[in-house]
């Protein structure tokens, strides 16, 4: 993402008083629905605190993920979300806080049983195949005979390795053995998921064949936690995105309540005319507001109601003699949210 | 353009403290450790003392000078005080068998003349040579001294005739090899055994750090695997493949070198079980004292084959000086390999193995405790 897009978001914005061209109704946005809210909570972070000598890498972190929930986790690099994972997984220790799987807390014997890790990189046995890398994973995760079984051969089928079952996973293509690496993390069927980044690295295709697979998972009841740079990925994949920050969560919620709070409900127009322009438009008399600049023939700006405003802005456009030759309308994404959350410096 | 491929390269390697140890470090240590063992041994100024001792069945005037004679050579290190009392053959045979002794020199009379027998290790092909020469000069001197003094016409700087240098006889007697298959073979078969057993047992701890590299011991660890059984898992398992090799190994010598494996089955497999798991333990403590494969890698190589050359797999060590087997002691194949040696030459109970099979399996232990305790800091952060 980049520069183009973070200067997009300096773009004037057009209030609906700002055209005068016609009357002006006033504007409503809709957010997108919340697919979980009212389920009881899967995993309760609360308060979680994690320095490394005198580096801290969570600053007490707290949130929730409710059962049959996607949740995707977000951060730039050091935000602190390994750390947030090998916590919740038991590799590391937190200083402060505690963690609840299931209404329980997760460091008591047998707390994580319910819990499923499919790590960022490909943490199976290259030397083994795929049936003995799930049969092997399925084992440690205390499936014995004829459930150990039904797991390999569900994972296999939910994989689509039937042809590749009894290969080597080290001849496979990277998306393979990602699928392999994530059938490995669910043999147990853990009610919680947790993934680091399961699609770094793989084509499209396979990332779709990666989210079908997690949906199917979701359909079924599992919670899933997704930590991942894809933010495409987050904002299509999952019901609620939590942004972590320099170890603290600096936001909690829908694609649509984090827009809304954020950058706002505002949409990035851009309208290309037939000619550059001669001198920047100016949208009211009584506001100072203009788009474009002198020899440009693309028009960027902002509207904050895309039905009422869109309209009067051509007709603005054309009264000044230009014709319009092309109509772009962006809504807010999570990368526009993103950034104006986590700003524009680089992290690593 | 090549130009820029040697500077690439010569950087990379400047970069790599690992291969720069290995380039230029371990060479000048294996150097040195075979300097010291062949600098310090036989053929040089400090020959290392081969460990006997007399039986003297005459026990004339002349006898007793012979015996003084040997006590005055500097290759040779008496076991017992002159006052200690004197030992027979039967005793002197058994101390040679069980390895207290290089060498017996039984003094006895033949024909009316002095003559010696050797009861010898004939493992130890340098000793029999080197003590005949000693015993048979000193048998020659003594034999020449007192036909001078009896002789009417004394000559003092006459040296011994040839008739006395004949008679001199010195037999060398095979007090363990007769019958068996040349003793370096069974020597051979279990030093290069162990010392492939501690290579393959660091590449077995290696998968150790490959998983930690690759988050698969993240992986494991958040199943219902613990630390303790994945180190005891690993422990198994390396300990069967190498005992797996071994039994290989000397099932091969069997089969072409004649060396009796299935004669000794009780011995080979109490020795190669324990050897198999202090080497085992031996693996999963460099790993876990290691932070990368690289460093692993590096580490193995110096110590195993220090390990190797000290403890007698590369060259035996009764060519070594003393200082050199007495640090040889503290390696590993030291003692593996004096038990395979009282198992396959000297054919001795298995309870004469108690030594060694205490020292691997105390060591075994002590390694595993500590590699179980490094291994901690790999759980949590």
């Amino acid at each position: 993402m980049s520069f183009e897009k973070a200067a997009e978001l300096k773009a004037p914005l057009i209030t609906p008083g700002d055209i005068t061209v016609a009357d002006v109704a006033s504007s409503t946005s809709v957010a997108p629905p919340r697919r979980v809210s009212s389920r009881p909570a899967a995993l309760v972070i609360d308060g979680l605190r994690k320095s490394f000598g005198k580096l801290p890498a969570l600053c007490g972190v707290s949130f929730e993920l409710r059962a049959g929930e996607r949740l995707a986790l977000l951060g730039p690099n050091g935000a602190g979300k390994t750390t947030l994972i090998r916590c919740l997984c038991g590799r590391t220790r937190p200083d402060h806080g505690t963690i609840d799987l299931l209404g329980r807390p997760i460091h008591e014997p047998g707390g994580r049983d319910s819990l499923g890790l499919v790590p960022q990189e490909i943490a199976v046995y290259a030397d083994l195949t795929t049936r003995e890398n799930m049969r092997a994973f399925g084992r440690f995760h205390g499936l014995r005979r004829r459930e150990l079984n039904t797991r390999v051969d569900w994972a296999i089928a939910w994989t689509g390795l039937e042809d590749r079952a009894d290969d080597l996973v080290g001849g496979f293509s990277g998306g393979m053995k990602r699928r392999v690496n994530l059938a490995c993390g669910v043999m147990h069927s853990p009610q919680v998921l947790l993934l680091d980044e399961p699609t770094v690295g793989v084509d499209p295709q396979s990332r779709e064949k990666i989210f079908t697979m997690l949906d199917e998972l979701n359909q079924t009841g599992t919670s899933i936690l997704l930590t991942t740079h894809h933010l495409d990925e987050a904002e299509q994949r999952s019901d609620r995105i939590v942004i972590l920050d320099k170890g603290q969560v600096v936001a909690d919620g829908t694609i649509g309540e984090l827009v809304r709070r954020s950058v706002g409900p505002s949409r990035m127009v851009k309208i290309r005319v037939n000619r550059p322009l001669d001198r920047p438009l100016s949208i009211s008399p009584e506001s100072n507001i203009v788009i474009g600049s002198r020899g440009d023939d693309l028009l960027s700006t902002r509207i904050e109601d895309v039905s009422e405003q869109l309209p009067r802005l051509l007709s603005l456009i054309k009264r000044h003699g230009y014709e319009v030759a092309d109509v772009e309308v962006q809504a807010p994404s999570l990368h526009h949210v993103f950034l104006h959350l986590t700003g524009h410096e680089l992290r690593d | 353009m090549i130009s820029t491929v040697l500077e690439v390269n010569f950087r990379r390697l400047m970069h790599n403290k690992v291969e720069l140890m290995l380039t230029f470090v371990v060479p000048i240590a294996f150097f040195s450790i075979f300097a010291l063992i062949f600098g310090n041994g036989i053929g040089s100024g400090t020959t290392p003392k081969i460990k006997v001792m007399t039986v003297d069945e005459v026990n004339s005037p002349l006898s007793q000078q012979v015996v003084k004679n040997l006590r005055e050579s500097a290759g040779l290190r008496f076991m017992r005080d002159e006052q200690a009392g004197s030992l027979d053959r039967d005793t002197a045979t058994d101390l040679v068998r069980n390895g207290s002794l290089t060498m017996a020199i039984v003094i006895k009379n033949q024909n009316s003349k002095l003559s010696a027998d050797l009861l010898a290790d004939s493992s130890d092909q340098v000793a029999s040579q080197v003590v005949t020469a000693l015993v048979g000069r000193s048998l020659m001197l003594a034999q020449a001294d007192s036909a001078l003094r009896h002789d009417a016409t004394p000559d003092a700087d006459a040296e011994p005739n040839d008739d006395v240098a004949e008679d001199a006889s010195v037999h060398v007697v095979d007090v363990i090899g007769e019958g068996k298959s040349n003793p370096v073979i069974s020597m051979y078969a279990a030093g290069i055994a162990v010392m492939f057993l501690l290579f393959g047992a660091t590449g077995g701890g290696g998968s150790f750090l490959e998983e930690r590299e690759n988050q698969t011991l993240d992986r494991l660890l958040s199943t219902q695997l613990t630390m303790d059984q994945l180190l005891l898992g690993k422990w198994f398992y390396m300990t069967c493949v190498g005992v797996l090799q071994i039994a290989v190994m000397f099932l091969w010598a069997q089969l072409v070198f004649d060396v009796d494996l299935l004669g000794h089955f009780d011995g080979f497999l109490m020795m190669t079980v324990v050897t198999a798991s202090a080497a085992s333990a031996f693996g999963l403590l460099l790993a876990t004292l290691c932070k990368t494969r690289g460093q692993l890698n590096g580490l193995s190589v110096i110590l195993v084959l220090s390990m190797s050359a000290l403890g007698g797999s590369m060259v035996p060590r009764y060519v070594m000086s003393d200082r050199l087997r007495e640090y040889g002691l503290w390696t590993f194949n030291a003692w593996a390999l004096d038990g395979y040696d009282k198992v396959f030459w000297r054919e001795l109970p298995v309870a004469a193995l108690a030594p060694q099979l205490s020292v691997l399996l105390i060591s075994g232990l002590v390694f595993l405790v500590t590699a179980r305790l490094l291994a901690l800091r790999w759980e949590t952060d």
